[in-house]
């Protein structure tokens, strides 16, 4: 975990202390700073996308997101009636395919092999991605009434399983760039899930509405801010991040 | 509430449509097609676009008038001189130079009248390509007559070494310093990508388009060159070893089965080059000469096979020779035993 990262997460939590610490002051005694349980179950919809798509993606053709499951137990602690905190541990699979054209898109391919292919591919394309990540959330949260809380934090996640694989038809592709020879592609496979970053981080904020005893809605946004790939893979000239909506319900333990 | 994030979701993909940003302009600079009348012509013009070279094969006229090309280029670039501008042989090299549409890349093409002389191969000089590092011979007098596989491997991700690709040159030579050396090597993870699993050794008389590479491969290896006269003999040296294990197309082995090699001369008419699809069997073909026994050969042994002739060829009409050599006879359907080894030395064709 860089500087920043933690740098990021004592911002957190200080920023919830500070404003729990202003709110208590005002309560009354009838309030006692307790602990929430709470078993959360989704999914996840969303895209391993660029922030604003390159001029070399020409059109989408297609998307769908992959069967990606989220389950997590989260703790949060009620430092006022209004004020809290939590942390989280969750199981969260992040996943979607797309279907696209592209035009000069540049790509330079290392294979375990040593061997090595850079050329700009014009054709179609289809990529399918499925990680699994360990995610710890960290949040600030916020009740105002008995229905809603909200939270607002970061997360930092380890992946432990990838799939980031496709393949490009109906092309061609230029060895080394635009004046290079031209290779008409057929079919071809690719797959990059060993590329994958091992870990992720980035922010994460949402909403619980109550709608039982015990049972909440959830809907919770979780934007990654470190690329997919590390900046050495050149597979994509572009970085891509983690930009998922995890929708499912909360239970109260 | 969940069905509001649902129609959130739906908008925010729909978004990513309309960010689709202004095409990028037109970076390519190629001369598609290089188009002169047949009649100059003593065999297609090919335009050699891994090496930015086109390769002219003229009749003695066309040679001593010169030509006038008609040029179609990537959309939107520009060409100097402009297609259809003269241009002459006695004034030096020649060249066209490409801009793109989006002005930043230019691409200089050579132009080169290819021309085989003697049909008589020694496999003395050898020139390394550049870019990829594979080896490939040329003739006496310097023209490249031969072509391989080597330059579509070169686009597969293999090593940067001349070792690395199948056809190479040797010093296990029969006449001279070198000799011709074929070797079936596996396929990369790359060439797997696209299905292939092994690559054969080769070598032949004609032209390796890349284009085809991957998606038409028989159709990449454009078989033969320009000949005039009466075929007798193909006659030259060989040895030849199978590879330990034969492989088929999905890459398991064939338990039992014996690689052979193939080395063969097809004479034919026209001027358009046969390839791997029809090298055997087209009905321009009007004589061949087959190795008959591709089975292995320790020592350097002499082949000296007859042409069969269908009919006796006219003066006048236009005719191509193939030599085709692989050490994986079913090399072009992928399949074969990796490490099989053809060395080729001192051919010839004896004509009349």
């Amino acid at each position: 975990m860089n500087i920043k990262t933690k740098g990021l997460l004592a911002a957190l939590l200080f920023t919830a202390g500070q404003l729990s610490a202003q709110q208590s002051d005002k309560e009354g005694p009838a309030f006692k700073p307790h602990l929430e349980h709470r078993i959360m179950a989704g999914f996840n919809f969303g895209a391993t996308a660029p922030v604003g798509l390159p001029n070399t993606i020409r059109k989408i053709n297609s998307y769908w997101p992959e069967f990606s499951p989220s389950l997590g137990y989260e703790l949060g602690y009620r430092i006022t009636p209004k004020w809290g905190a939590s942390v989280g541990v969750k199981l969260d699979y992040k996943g979607m395919g797309t279907k696209d054209q592209v035009l000069y898109f540049p790509t330079i391919i290392t294979t375990e092999d040593g061997g090595t292919f850079a050329g700009d591919f014009s054709g179609k394309n289809q990529t399918t991605v499925r990680n699994a990540y360990v995610v710890f959330p960290l949040s600030a949260t916020f009740t105002p009434d008995n229905k809603w809380r909200f939270n607002l934090g970061g997360y930092a996640a380890w992946l432990f399983s990838s799939n980031f694989y496709g393949s490009v038809s109906d092309g061609y592709i230029r060895n080394g760039g635009p004046t290079g020879g031209k290779v008409v592609i057929d079919h071809a496979t690719f797959d990059f899930g060993t590329d994958v970053r091992k870990f992720d981080i980035g922010l994460q904020g949402g909403a619980l509405r109550k709608v039982g005893n015990k049972l909440e809605v959830m809907g919770n946004l979780n934007w990654g801010l470190r690329p997919v790939f590390a900046n050495e893979f050149k597979g994509l000239d572009f970085p891509l991040y983690n930009i998922y909506l995890t929708l499912g319900v909360a239970y109260k333990i | 509430m969940k069905l509001r994030k649902l129609c959130y979701v739906a908008a925010l993909a729909g978004s990513l449509q309309a960010c689709i940003k202004d095409a990028p302009m037109n970076p390519e600079a190629d001369i598609e097609t290089f188009s002169i009348d047949k009649s100059q012509l003593t065999s297609d013009v090919f335009i050699d676009q891994a090496n930015s070279t086109i390769r002219l094969y003229l009749t003695p006229e066309a040679y001593a008038t010169g030509i006038a090309p008609k040029l179609s280029l990537s959309t939107g670039a520009t060409v100097t001189p402009a297609s259809g501008d003269s241009i002459h042989f006695d004034t030096g090299l020649r060249q066209y130079v490409v801009t793109s549409a989006n002005g930043l890349n230019k691409k200089t093409y050579k132009v080169e009248v290819v021309n085989v002389g003697y049909w008589k191969w020694d496999f003395e000089k050898w020139m390394i390509n550049d870019d990829f590092k594979y080896q490939y011979p040329i003739d006496e007098d310097s023209a490249v007559t031969w072509s391989s596989g080597n330059p579509g491997i070169a686009y597969s991700g293999v090593d940067e070494d001349p070792m690395a690709y199948p056809l190479r040159a040797t010093t296990d030579a029969y006449h001279g310093k070198y000799a011709a050396e074929m070797v079936t090597r596996e396929g990369t993870v790359l060439s797997g990508w696209v299905g292939i699993k092994l690559f054969a050794g080769s070598m032949f008389l004609g032209v390796f388009n890349i284009e085809n590479a991957f998606a038409k491969p028989l159709e990449a290896t454009e078989f033969g060159q320009p000949y005039k006269g009466q075929p007798l003999r193909f006659t030259g040296y060989y040895k030849y070893k199978p590879g330990a294990q034969y492989q088929d197309k999905a890459g398991t082995i064939v338990p039992g089965m014996i690689d052979s090699c193939a080395v063969y001369a097809v004479l034919y008419t026209g001027t358009t080059r046969l390839n791997a699809t029809n090298i055997h069997n087209s009905d321009r073909i009007v004589g061949t000469a087959y190795l008959p026994d591709g089975s292995a050969r320790e020592n350097w042994t002499r082949f000296d096979i007859p042409f069969m002739m269908k009919r006796k060829v006219d003066g006048n009409e236009k005719l191509m020779m193939a030599i085709v050599a692989s050490s994986s006879k079913d090399g072009d359907n992928y399949k074969g035993a990796i490490g099989s080894r053809l060395v080729l030395d001192s051919l010839e064709i004896v004509h009349e």
